[in-house]
């Protein structure tokens, strides 16, 4: 993020109420249409923006084993497996390429809130537009770790 | 002198292994696991102990790893991310490791809803990805602080992947995933679908993913028709060809039939490339185990050297 959007994030930051508004406008945006889970480090973009923190076991790697064979969550026969929604719109959007992206443990502490001014702080990484991976999202030890030879 | 665990030393000679399984006991006494290690010794290279499966409590993996290195096998820790945070994950693997236990397999955890505490709070911390990742950083000497270690640990590290549950594609996917931040190992489901196995297997190697990580193909012995139709309706995410469970309806002594099966899938698995070796998961009926190898003809297992030079593991891990 720029330098302007992180004095932008830090303004906001000081002013509780302006804040809260943030928060909010995000909220009104992601909670309906996407049901958000407030983990304050979004990932949709590399989701086919559907977000993975809906899993039960909020698997933000790929699915566990449990997928049934309609696609139903194992733990909710009624819902959706998260990921295997993932996949559907992945494939229709030409996203696929983004669920390759290892991400990183979560960081517990930014629960609640807003991933807009953590993105603007450049305390968690943005979101990513283009369909291919970015050198940022080569995977720790990536293609380096050939573990069997 | 460090020593290799034996797992990795079979598989790095390029060996077929052979891997079983056993759950801890549903109690405190140490002598159900000395027990049951008698079915293994001398039989599998390495042998899973699982993490409060399906969500029963039982004794602790990482105790009853213990205890089986007392009876004589080499154990396969399981770990799941279900029950602890990323704190008490790391600390049980600096104990594990100090104990003697060389392999460990990081799963997600089966949900608390499937076993006998279905009131309580799953931790889910950490996935399994992560954790596999975390135990690599852990082998380089670093906590997922990032703070550095000064004897760090040298895990032989597992994962699990499941060929059976759509969608195919996501499930190369993870793998690769896997491999990437540092699976050395992977056992799958067992296979009751050789032909969707084959499918998911084609997909592996097209990545070349075999070439990278070592694949262990799973196997079940089952004892009756019910067991076999259990799997299929009751287990999320397994198939089971319609060939079995004729096979077993029609059986005049189910048990046999059920031995010449599983029998029967090790040596085509022990033909096909890309697998490394087979994990025998005899749910119940570890006493089965060491015919089941036999007549596979995986008998005698190798053995390994007993002392591995330190330069010889720095290769390996290279």
């Amino acid at each position: 993020m720029s330098a302007f959007t992180k004095k932008f994030a830090a303004f906001v930051e000081r002013h509780p109420t302006l804040y809260k508004m943030v928060l909010l406008a995000e909220n009104a945006v992601k909670k309906p249409a996407l049901n958000c889970q407030s983990c304050g480090q979004c990932v949709l973009s590399y989701n086919a923006f559907t977000c993975p923190m809906r899993c039960p076991k909020q698997l933000r790697n790929g699915p566990c084993g449990g997928t049934r064979e309609n696609g139903r969550c194992e733990v909710y026969p009624e819902k959706d497996c998260i990921w295997f929604l993932i996949n559907e719109r992945a494939t229709k959007l030409g996203r696929e390429k983004k669920l390759l992206k290892f991400h990183k443990p979560v960081d517990r502490r930014l629960q609640g809130t807003s991933a807009w001014i953590n993105m603007w702080a450049g305390r968690i990484e943005g979101m990513s537009w283009s369909k291919d991976l970015e050198e940022k999202d080569v995977q720790p030890g990536g293609s380096k770790r050939d573990t069997k030879s | 002198m460090a020593q290799l665990g034996r797992l990795e030393s079979v598989l790095r000679a390029g060996h077929f292994a052979v891997c079983g399984e056993m759950g801890p006991p549903q109690g405190a006494d140490k002598g159900a696991i000395l027990k049951k290690c008698g079915n293994f010794r001398n039989v599998a290279d390495a042998v899973n102990l699982t993490d409060n499966q399906t969500a029963i409590v039982r004794m602790s993996s990482v105790m009853s790893s213990v205890f089986a290195i007392e009876g004589g096998i080499e154990p396969i820790m399981q770990m799941t991310c279900r029950d602890r945070n990323r704190l008490a994950q790391q600390s049980d693997i600096l104990g594990a490791y100090a104990a003697g236990v060389r392999n460990v397999l990081c799963l997600s955890g089966d949900y608390m809803s499937f076993g006998n505490h279905p009131d309580a709070k799953g931790v889910f911390d950490l996935d399994s990805v992560q954790l596999i990742h975390t135990v690599a950083e852990m082998n380089a000497g670093r906590f997922l602080s990032g703070d550095e270690m000064k004897s760090p640990p040298r895990m032989f590290i597992g994962g699990a992947a499941n060929p059976f549950a759509p969608p195919m594609e996501l499930r190369v996917m993870r793998l690769a995933k896997k491999v990437a931040v540092g699976a050395h190992f992977i056992q799958t489901q067992p296979v009751f679908d050789f032909p969707r196995f084959e499918r998911w297997l084609s997909l592996v190697r097209d990545q070349g993913l075999d070439k990278k990580v070592f694949i262990l193909a799973g196997v079940m012995p089952v004892r009756s028709v019910k067991a076999l139709l259990h799997m299929r309706d009751n287990v999320p995410g397994m198939t089971v060809a319609d060939e079995y469970i004729k096979r077993m309806e029609a059986a005049s002594d189910p048990k046999e039939e059920g031995v010449a099966i599983c029998v029967e899938m090790m040596k085509r698995l022990a033909q096909t490339p890309g697998i490394s070796g087979v994990h025998i998961m005899p749910v119940m009926w570890e006493s089965i185990t060491p015919r089941l190898v036999q007549e596979a003809g995986l008998l005698p297992r190798p053995e390994p050297p007993a002392e591995t030079s330190d330069a010889a593991i720095k290769d390996a891990a290279a």
